[in-house]
Order: C-alpha cells, then structure tokens, then sequence
C-alpha cells in the first residue's frame, strides 16, 4: 500500500472518532452509519405485515391443551454426545483459553484507554462498543451465551480467589452478606440504565480515557459485590451484563442443562428444582459433575417461554433493554431533535422517560389483557411478570437490525485495531493497515433485511406470548382472548422500530 | 391441517400481493451521468446531500474559498483543492449506501454523498 493510501485510511479512522467527539448532539458510542433510511413503501408494508402476521401463531396453535410442562418440550439435541464435541468443548485448553483471553483483552482495552492515544486509532472504544457491546450481543442471541464463561470480572475474582486459597489466607473471598430478596435484580436494572445513558447521552463515551475509568470502576463494585454477597448472587443480581447476557442467551440456539436435581437445591435461579428443568442456571452448570451436564442444541427463542422463576424487577430489566434498544434509534429522529431540543438534560430525562412510558403501556395492555381473559391465578404481578419475556425478540430483532451493518463494516476496524492498540505506530500482527471494505452488503439488501428482521422478531414475540397465556390460562379460548390487546401492544413496539428506520438522518 | 395450509397460502398470496402493490416501478435502469456543481465555502457545502442512483457515473465540479482536502469516506477518494481552482472528481457509483464527505484538513464534515441502490 503506498503512503497517500495509508494516511488516507488513518486518517478515515481519526475522523471517525472525532467525529463521534466533536457532535455532543449524537454523543452515543458509535460513529458513523452508512444505512439510507428505509423508503416509505417499504416502511408502510413492514407495518402492513407486522399486522397481518400477528394473527398466524394464534390462527396456527391456539387449540393445543398446555400443561405446565408443555413449555419444556421442545426437540432437543445434547452435543456432550458427540465425542468429538464433547472432546473439544470440555477442554481446559479451550475454555481456559477464552477465559485468558478474555482477561487479556480487558486489561489491552484499559492499559490503551489509559496511555494510548487519545485521539485517533485506540482500540478501546472500537472493541467496547463495536466487537464486544454489538458483536457479542448478537452472538449470544444466535449462538449461545459464553459471558458466564469469559467475564473477566468472574475470572479474576476466581483467581484470587484460588491464590487467597492457596496462601492460606483465607477460605475463600466471599463475605457471604445475606442479600435482600425483596431487591432482586433492581440493582442490575439501575446499572444498566446507567450504561445506556453512557452509551447514548454521555458526550465522552468514545474517548478510551473515559472508557478505561468507567471499565475499573465498575470492575471495584463487581468485585466487591461479588465479595460481599457472593459471586453467583451478585453475578445474577447485580452484575448487569450477566443479567443481560442471560437475557439473550434464553433467546439463543442452545442452552446449558442439569440433569440431577440434587444440584440444584438451594438455587434460587432454577425454576423449582424439578428434574430436568435446569436449563440456562450457569451456577448449576458450573458445580454439576461431568456427566450430568448437558449442551443442546434447540429451537431459537424456546428459552423465553420457560415457566422460570421472574425476581423482582425482572420484567422492568426487560422493558429497560427495549426502551434502551429504541432510545439509541429514536435520538436520531428529526422528531425528537425538534421536539426535545438536544440538551444532556433533556436527553437524560429520555433515558429515564422511555422506559417509564414503556413500562406504562405493557402494563396497561398486560391488565386489559388479563381481563379479557377472565383473570387468572396469581394476579397481575404475575402476568406482568410472566410475559414480559415475550417482548425480547423485539429488542433483538431491531437491535440487529439496527447495528448489523455497524458491525459489519465498523467492526473491520480491530483488525488494523489489534496490531497498533495503543496508536503508536505499531504493527503486531502485520494488520495495522487493514482498510474496511465498504460493499459488504447493498443498501437495498439492508432495507429488506431489516424489515424482515423486525417482522421475524414481531411474529416471534406474539407466538411466545401466546405459548405463555397458554401456560398462565390453561385455556385456549381465554388465552386467544387474552391475546388481543398484546397483539396491539406488539404491534405499537414493532411500527415504533420500523418508523425509527424510515426516519430520514439529521445532523 | 388443511385449515393451516390454506391459511397459509392466503397470508402468502396476500403480503406478496401487497409487496407488488406497493412497491415502486423502478425507474429506468440505465446508469446515468450525473455532473454536480458543489461549492465550498467557509466549510458549508451546498449541495449538502448529492444524491444518485447506483451504477450512476458522477462528476463533481468542485469550487472553494480555503483549500480543502475534499474527502469521500468509504469510496475514500481525496482530493486536495485550492481557492480559485475548480477541481473535477469522477467516481463510478457502485458503493450503496450514505458516505460522508469531509475536509480532511480541518477535520469538518462538509456533507453527504447518497448513493440509492437500483430496484
């Protein structure tokens, strides 16, 4: 490569960071998008579609009898029982690895937002928001959820924990504070929303010095509450990445399993400790011996139906996610920049009003539909609770669309990224002149792909919450019922996603 | 079943129906040869969008009151411009998608190159 095509390719990269730092008005963590909003026909049929297939999973299942473990049944395929697979799958050499990897790569993130260049090429805010906010995001929705295995905050507490062992010094770090169950994952609730207000409103959340503060401090309160109230409780209640990557990984292709009982006793993250019910308990999985684990491939989304027990501020997780996913797009509407007036203030109060409004509306259509449909034991707080699973394949779906494109030509940004991490001018691997490729995918590809991905996730998200009125009702008619106004509700979240996409782009 | 089946043949026939109801007649789909006068000044650019289709030869007569190093992102063509000049830059429209332009030596955004995809 000569030199003008070289200074123009770091150039590309500088601009795009300043870029994302000189705008305070479009202050979220990414830069630079190269999709055309969707033309308005294409808009309008996606609608036209959202509405019509709606009412196929309730045409299609609604005269099947549930019972309470019809949720369970779904095909299911143990990849343990492939010897091959499960040769390589359990191998030290593999998971060790990742977890090592993993730690690695946190520390490069830091050390480079700490004392690499500012400005410029640092591979600390490219790895953040790009390969591991929206690239592990996507695989843990459509693969499987690795974050229990590689959260590097799990990892290091587990090797101090081992080195405190092995000093004597103590058994152990866990302090073993009885955590307050009436709290259940609030605390994940209020750090998320905390993350999405970096990510979206936080003027400096490109800049890797910023990135680097924030990734330690968080790291001190990780540690410290998985101290004080031992790791897997506050992995699952306040940790909110593994809240969120759980979240996900129930959407996933495949799950974890236990399939002895006894392991589960006293785990309050299982459903009711019945046989065979462990599915996606990571703190189950990780003490089972050997042969009672299982790996299974399954069909996508099953994980979301599961009669699972819902902590409280499950439900709120949820719609934070969904209102967080949306309030990313919906900043960059005219509508909101000429109504709300971009100020930090304004936007702060987005960040925290959106998920109120949507929280609003869920349970104003979860009441109206528990009515239409009779009632139901439990009462409200369980309907709520219950159904708001239903709604993650929307998140995913506009996530996805969204950002698939970012990540597929922002992304190509680590590879030049892990040869000069800190921008001084190294070449580790031979890559630092990498350039992305910007013809990927056509933008006409990408207006169909979206709107097929926000009418996938739609009809996904009104099959479950059909499967789960089953599972609620015990009543195909009062559950077909009990359907109407979340169609309606469904319906509303997915025109929301779609208009976002056909808005036109301001600065 | 065959309740299912036939459920399935409507909903099929009618969204694919609607698909062609509602979808554009696509224009004329021969590449074209699109000349734009861009000026420059004091780091606005008018036009701030230059739109065209796919496939599209585009020439851009480009004039500027400070020089500029007038830079197309993704189709990353640059070119240094100096007052008084009217520099021409051509380029074959075969990336789809929105492409910012900027100055690469204030490090501005000038505008937007959209290229519409054909069909």
């Amino acid at each position: 490569m000569n030199a003008q095509a070289r200074r123009v390719a770091a150039a590309a990269v500088a601009f795009s960071l300043i870029l994302a730092d000189a705008r305070p008005a479009l202050a979220h963590g990414f830069g630079p998008t190269y999709d055309i909003p969707i033309p308005l026909w294409l808009y309008l049929y996606g609608a036209a579609a959202a509405v019509v297939l709606a009412f196929v999973p309730l045409a299609l299942f609604s005269r099947k009898e549930r019972d309470a473990d019809a949720a369970y049944r779904y095909p299911r395929f143990d990849l343990f029982r492939v010897p091959l697979f499960r040769a390589l799958l359990t191998s030290r050499l593999l998971t060790g690895g990742l977890r090592l990897l993993s730690v690695a790569l946190f520390f490069v993130v830091v050390i480079a937002g700490l004392i690499g260049l500012q400005s410029g090429f640092n591979i600390a805010p490219t790895f953040v928001w790009v390969t591991w906010w929206v690239g592990l995001s996507f695989f843990t929705a459509f693969v499987g959820n690795l974050w229990p295995l590689v959260n590097p905050w799990t990892v290091i507490f587990d090797w101090v924990e081992g080195v405190v062992r092995r000093l004597s010094l103590r058994d152990g770090l866990e302090l073993g504070q009885p955590y307050p169950e009436t709290l259940g994952i609030w605390p994940a609730v209020g750090l998320y929303l905390v993350f999405v207000w970096t990510e979206n409103v936080f003027s400096g959340s490109y800049v890797p010095r910023n990135i680097a503060l924030f990734a330690l401090a968080y790291t001190l309160m990780t540690l410290y509450g998985m101290a004080f109230f031992g790791k897997e409780t506050w992995l699952r209640h306040g940790e909110a990445f593994s809240v969120y990557f759980g979240l996900l990984g129930k959407f996933a292709p495949t799950e974890v399993r236990v399939k002895d009982p006894s392991v589960c006793l006293g785990c309050d993250g299982c459903d009711d400790n019945a046989a065979g019910r462990c599915v996606n308990c990571y703190a189950c999985f990780s003490h089972a011996a050997p042969e009672e684990r299982e790996l299974n491939l399954r069909p996508p989304a099953v994980g979301l139906a599961l009669s699972e027990k819902v902590p409280p501020g499950g439900a709120a997780f949820v719609i934070v996610v969904l209102a967080g996913v949306t309030f990313d797009g919906l900043l960059e509407t005219p509508l909101w920049l000429e109504i709300v007036r971009l100020t930090p203030v304004t936007q702060t109060l987005g960040v925290i009003l959106l998920p109120l409004l949507f929280s609003g509306l869920y349970l104003g259509f979860v009441e109206l539909s528990r009515m239409l449909g009779g009632g139901g034991e439990g009462g409200f707080g369980r309907f709520a609770a219950a159904y708001a699973f239903s709604l993650v394949p929307i998140a995913i779906a506009y996530q996805m669309a969204h950002y698939y494109t970012y990540l597929l030509i922002q992304g190509q940004m680590i590879f030049s990224l892990v040869s000069d991490p800190l921008g001084w001018g190294w070449n580790l691997f031979g890559t630092a002149n990498f350039e992305p490729y910007y013809g990927i995918v056509g933008a006409g590809f990408v207006w169909y792909s979206q709107v097929g991905l926000i009418v996938a996730g739609h009809v996904i998200a009104v099959y479950l919450a059909h499967s789960i009125s089953l599972r609620l009702l015990r009543d195909p008619g009062r559950a077909f019922r009990s359907q109407l106004p979340l169609l309606v509700l469904m319906v509303l979240y997915t025109i929301t996603s779609l208009w976002i996409l056909a808005q036109p782009i301001v600065k | 079943m065959a309740r299912s089946l036939i459920l399935i043949v409507v909903i099929v026939l009618v969204l694919g129906g609607l698909f062609f109801l509602l979808r554009p007649d696509t224009p004329a789909g021969a590449p074209r040869d699109r000349t734009f006068d861009v000026s420059i000044e004091d780091g606005e650019m008018s036009p701030a969008e230059i739109s065209v289709s796919e496939g599209d030869s585009v020439t851009l007569r480009i004039a500027t009151n400070e020089p500029i190093a007038f830079h197309i992102h993704g189709y990353d063509v640059e070119r240094e411009i100096e007052p008084g000049q009217r520099a021409k830059l051509q380029l074959e429209a075969d990336l789809t998608g929105r492409f910012e332009i900027e100055d690469h030596e204030s490090e501005t955004e000038l505008g937007v190159l959209q290229v519409r995809p054909q069909g």
